[in-house]
């Protein structure tokens, strides 16, 4: 509690103090009343509940009171010790209540700005593959060049599953988003040689050096199906971002489990990303570069699973030679 | 009235396959003198300030994506009325072409002096022809 003899020292110890819940002051007072202070308070710190205390009881003061000092409480001298007690918890109650309506208003708005965003985004990402099919077959209708049409029939497909994967990297949104986690015994050898299994056509295709090294010697419990998304966004980026004509294409994958924590780095020779983008690559819908398709959805997938487990991911990239992501996860 | 000129298209689209059909519709016209392709504004922005008037043989007519990387088309046209000389600028017709159905998008489009049409993909080479038709007259 803290008491002050004027309107200006009241005003003083506002300024200092922000979490002031309930401010109690006499009507009159040298220089100022109370109503006149709490006119003034009432615009520069609104949140404090505020009760005028007084012995003159005339029905002008008590409506300019409610009118222009927006009181909570109005307290007559003398008064009684339970009066002011009760008086007390309730603006107290009413003070939680305002603070916690605003919070919620506050993250009500930012949610709609988010939707707002989203409902923009979602939408170019799905009508874009889908008009741009429909230019094409267009084009392959009135074409009677079977290499043509065959060179427009591979492009759509490229269309259609870009917009696949977008599809699924929505519901991954939610499901990080909702999902509890699911936690589990995981054995980061098995996760490699599936991830072995699932690139396989992919970089011989694309002739790419896929190095794997896990040093794993104790048990790590953590959600093995959002290990395995981190995983397959980093991996697939990193397969993706390649330069094309490099001959020596590479990308690796180490893990190293030590002390209940997985600290794992994935290592491209790729195009890498400009230092003033290491900032944005996180950011939903965010994309660095037009050189290869994106929805700018994947490294915000994986940092919002990182969150949810409580890990972090590091970058560092260099353009034109490669990048380095180094995830950490504790285990659970 | 037929138009007998021809023009030097530019298209800007970071799909691969948009400025495939965009070079295809150009060519479907025969009203291309030339064609280029840029995946990025940035690109397509170096080149235009690299051009040099008394070496322009014809008109620029430039289709430009709105969602893009880095630079979207907005931000091109902005980098593009502030760094392209008076001169050049009244030989280039900018017409956004996107998929974008969004209202904010069109009504963004109407506030820049340098963009002339608001096409909507799919392309087709009628609207493309009478654009150009349009612009002229």
């Amino acid at each position: 509690m803290l008491t002050a003899n004027s309107a200006d020292e009241g005003r003083a110890i506002l300024e200092q103090h922000n979490d002031i819940v309930v401010v109690i002051c006499d009507q009159k007072m040298p220089g100022k009343t109370g109503v006149q202070f709490f006119e003034e308070i009432s615009i520069s710190h609104p949140t404090p509940v505020r009760m005028l205390l007084t012995g003159y009881t005339d029905i002008e003061s008590v409506i300019n009171a409610i009118n222009r000092g927006h009181i909570f409480r109005y307290i007559t001298k003398p008064w009684l010790e339970t009066d002011i007690h009760s008086a007390i918890e309730e603006g107290y109650k009413y003070y939680v209540t305002t603070s916690m309506l605003n919070t919620r208003n506050h993250e009500l708005e930012q949610a709609y700005e988010e939707l707002d965003k989203f409902t923009y985004n979602v939408t170019h990402y799905l009508r874009s593959p889908l008009v741009s099919v429909q230019g094409a077959l267009e084009l392959a209708v009135q074409s009677n060049n079977i290499d043509e049409i065959k060179d427009i029939l591979r492009m759509m497909k490229n269309s259609l599953n870009a917009m696949d994967d977008f599809i699924k990297n929505i519901h991954g949104y939610f499901t990080i988003k909702q999902g509890e986690l699911t936690i589990e015994t995981v054995d980061f050898n098995s996760i490699a040689e599936s991830l072995r299994e699932q690139y396989a056509d992919y970089i011989q295709k694309e002739n790419i050096r896929f190095d794997i090294t896990i040093n794993q010697q104790e048990s790590f419990r953590t959600d093995r199906n959002l290990v395995e998304m981190i995983l397959n966004n980093l991996l697939s980026n990193a397969f993706k971002f390649q330069k094309i004509d490099n001959p020596s294409k590479f990308v690796s994958l180490h893990v190293d489990i030590n002390r209940g924590s997985a600290v794992i780095q994935i290592e491209d020779n790729g195009i890498g990303i400009d230092p003033t983008q290491t900032d944005n690559i996180f950011k939903m819908f965010y994309r660095a570069s037009s050189e290869r398709e994106g929805s700018g959805f994947g490294l915000y997938n994986v940092s919002g699973t990182l969150k949810k487990l409580n890990g972090e991911i590091k970058v560092s990239s260099t353009p034109g030679s490669g990048t380095i992501f180094t995830v950490t996860i504790p285990g659970k | 009235m037929e138009i007998a000129e021809k023009y030097d298209f530019i298209v800007i689209d970071d799909s691969k396959l948009d400025c495939f059909i965009a070079e295809k519709i150009i060519q479907n016209t025969g009203k291309s003198a030339s064609i280029k392709t840029f995946m990025a504004g940035s690109d397509a922005l170096a080149y235009l300030q690299s051009l040099a008037i008394p070496e322009l043989q014809q008109k620029i007519i430039i289709l430009l994506d709105i969602q893009m990387p880095v630079m979207n088309g907005f931000e091109f046209v902005e980098a593009f009325e502030l760094t392209i000389p008076e001169k050049l600028k009244k030989q280039i017709c900018i017409n956004l072409l996107s998929s974008s159905i969004n209202e904010s998008d069109m009504i963004r489009a109407q506030s820049y002096h340098s963009i002339f049409r608001f096409l909507n993909k799919p392309l087709n080479k009628d609207i493309l022809l009478n654009t150009i038709q349009e612009w002229q007259f």
